[in-house]
């Protein structure tokens, strides 16, 4: 649900990919929230709503003006930007949804810059992403709603969908956020540069970070060390000491082929246990029937059960590995189990 | 009777049929195609020589085969297929030390090492120089992951001979 100010460049959320229902939805509650704050204005900012994305300045200078009437009681959140709404027109979407309606006046601020931020040509591209331009004092949060955020549908490619950067002066307040669809959101402070390409630049490398940090995760003893140089190096490092463990392994395991007489079931339970350190028991019985299907087929079966071959033939893939878990769960104690999803 | 005990328990599925932690089912897959995998091999090579890279071999394959949801199995199965004598991945120890003399020389320069380091891992993950580098950092993470586990299993089938 989409509860947004209304704003020249929410016109370009119609070329979103949004529901219609949930356009009408917000179109309705922009009404009503115009209609509380002042009842004339709404036909005229029904009349924006309608205008879909088109450059159209003299409906945008009006919309301004009428804003700058509005003044402050309309408290919008200022990213929606009215000023760099011009050049939002473009690409900014203020789909902050989260607009407080804090009663904080910002408008004029706001109107200040655009006047001076009018510069850039307004094309309107589809917004995929909700990006919002500076103009901010630092303190004004822009609470980014992930339900709406997850309501809109976007593509992820940012880079399309920033707005012009001809105008990329910084804003004397300088606070701004980029939001988008699940993906990073990129807050540039007072005095960076908000053009495109580093915007873009930006969101790129907080993806990346937020990669290392997943890495960071998995990686033993990658927490200890700071700075991405020093995780890279844990991180090759651990790999590389993983490849020449399995390498070791094998080596071993071509020593011992010959006498390699194993079941399979019995491994399953062994991995089980080394993979789960604080299992209780081993399964002694029924080993057959615990066996996933193989994905290649088996020429030899060895030392396996006929009762495997039937299982591989009959079911699919799925079935087996659930009944294996259940199997597994009834064997085990399923409360002790950590599985990892 | 067995079949009968086996079609019953075929009939019982998790509550949450979808929600197999995956890393048993890799766990589970990767035994089930490398155990068959070196039988077979045994009982094919009268020779009591099997080939350490024979082995190395049917291990990647396992790997790969077990991890198709993943983009680096798709190149490490090219690799092998391609491949007769599997050279699959680059000595470790190599790599290594030249790690560490790249780090030695460039201090200075920030952002080079880290791309270094990038380019580094990149050639160690199967089809990494490929990829672009986010893309490679998402891959890296269940790599290693799928690394782990294989190492698992391996060692319990080591164990199990022993």
């Amino acid at each position: 649900m989409l509860e947004g100010l209304v704003s020249p460049e929410n016109l370009s959320l119609s070329s979103m990919d949004m529901n219609v229902l949930e356009r009408l939805k917000w179109l309705q509650q922009q009404q009503q929230q115009v209609v509380s704050r002042t009842s004339d204005n709404s036909p005229e900012l029904l009349q924006i709503l309608q205008f879909h994305g088109s450059n159209n300045d003299e409906l945008l200078q009006s919309t301004f003006s009428h804003f700058q009437m509005l003044g402050s009681g309309f408290g919008p959140n200022p990213n929606i930007g009215f000023g760099p709404s011009h050049e939002a027109m473009d690409g900014c979407i203020s789909r902050t949804s989260s607009f407080q309606m804090d009663p904080v006046d910002t408008m004029g601020v706001m109107l200040k810059n655009s006047e001076e931020n009018r510069t850039i040509s307004s094309k309107n591209k589809r917004k995929s992403e909700v990006k919002r331009r500076e103009e901010e004092k630092t303190e004004k949060k822009i609470k980014v709603e992930a339900e709406t955020e997850s309501n809109m549908k976007g593509k992820s490619s940012m880079s399309n969908t920033e707005a012009s950067s001809d105008t990329s002066k910084e804003t004397s307040k300088g606070a701004s956020e980029i939001h988008k669809l699940d993906y990073i959101y990129v807050r540039s402070r007072r005095g960076q540069a908000t053009d495109r390409h580093s915007l873009a630049e930006r969101a790129r490398r907080e993806k990346i970070s937020k990669k290392m940090k997943y890495l960071q995760d998995i990686v033993p003893g990658c927490k200890k060390v700071t700075g991405q140089a020093g995780m890279l190096d844990e991180i090759i490092n651990y790999v590389q000491s993983l490849q020449t463990q399995i390498e070791f392994l094998s080596m071993k395991l071509a020593f011992l082929n010959p006498e390699l007489e194993l079941s399979v079931e019995d491994l399953y339970v062994k991995q089980l246990q080394d993979y789960f350190t604080n299992l209780p028991v081993v399964i002694a019985s029924k080993p057959s029937i615990m066996v996933d299907v193989p994905l290649f087929p088996l020429d030899q079966q060895g030392s396996l059960d006929l009762s495997v071959i039937n299982l591989s033939q009959t079911t699919s893939t799925e079935a087996p590995s659930a009944s294996c878990e259940t199997q597994s769960r009834s064997l085990y104690n399923t409360s002790s189990l950590g599985f990892h999803y | 009777m067995e079949r009968q005990i086996i079609n019953k328990k075929k009939r019982v599925f998790s509550v949450e049929p979808n929600k197999i932690p995956p890393s048993e089912v890799f766990t589970r897959k990767y035994t089930s195609l490398l155990v068959p995998a070196l039988k077979k091999l045994n009982m094919n090579k009268n020779s009591s020589q099997v080939n350490q890279l024979t082995v190395k071999h049917e291990v990647d394959m396992a790997l790969a085969l077990s991890a198709q949801e993943f983009a680096w199995s798709r190149f490490l199965l090219q690799k092998l297929s391609s491949s007769n004598n599997p050279t699959t991945t680059t000595s470790s120890s190599s790599s290594g030390i030249r790690i560490q003399e790249r780090s030695g020389k460039e201090g200075g320069h920030e952002d080079g090492e880290i791309e270094e380091k990038l380019r580094e891992l990149q050639k160690l993950l199967p089809g990494g120089e490929e990829m672009n580098v986010e893309e490679m950092l998402g891959e890296i993470g269940n790599y290693i992951k799928c690394l782990e586990l294989q190492t698992i299993a391996l060692k319990s089938i080591v164990q199990d001979t022993t």
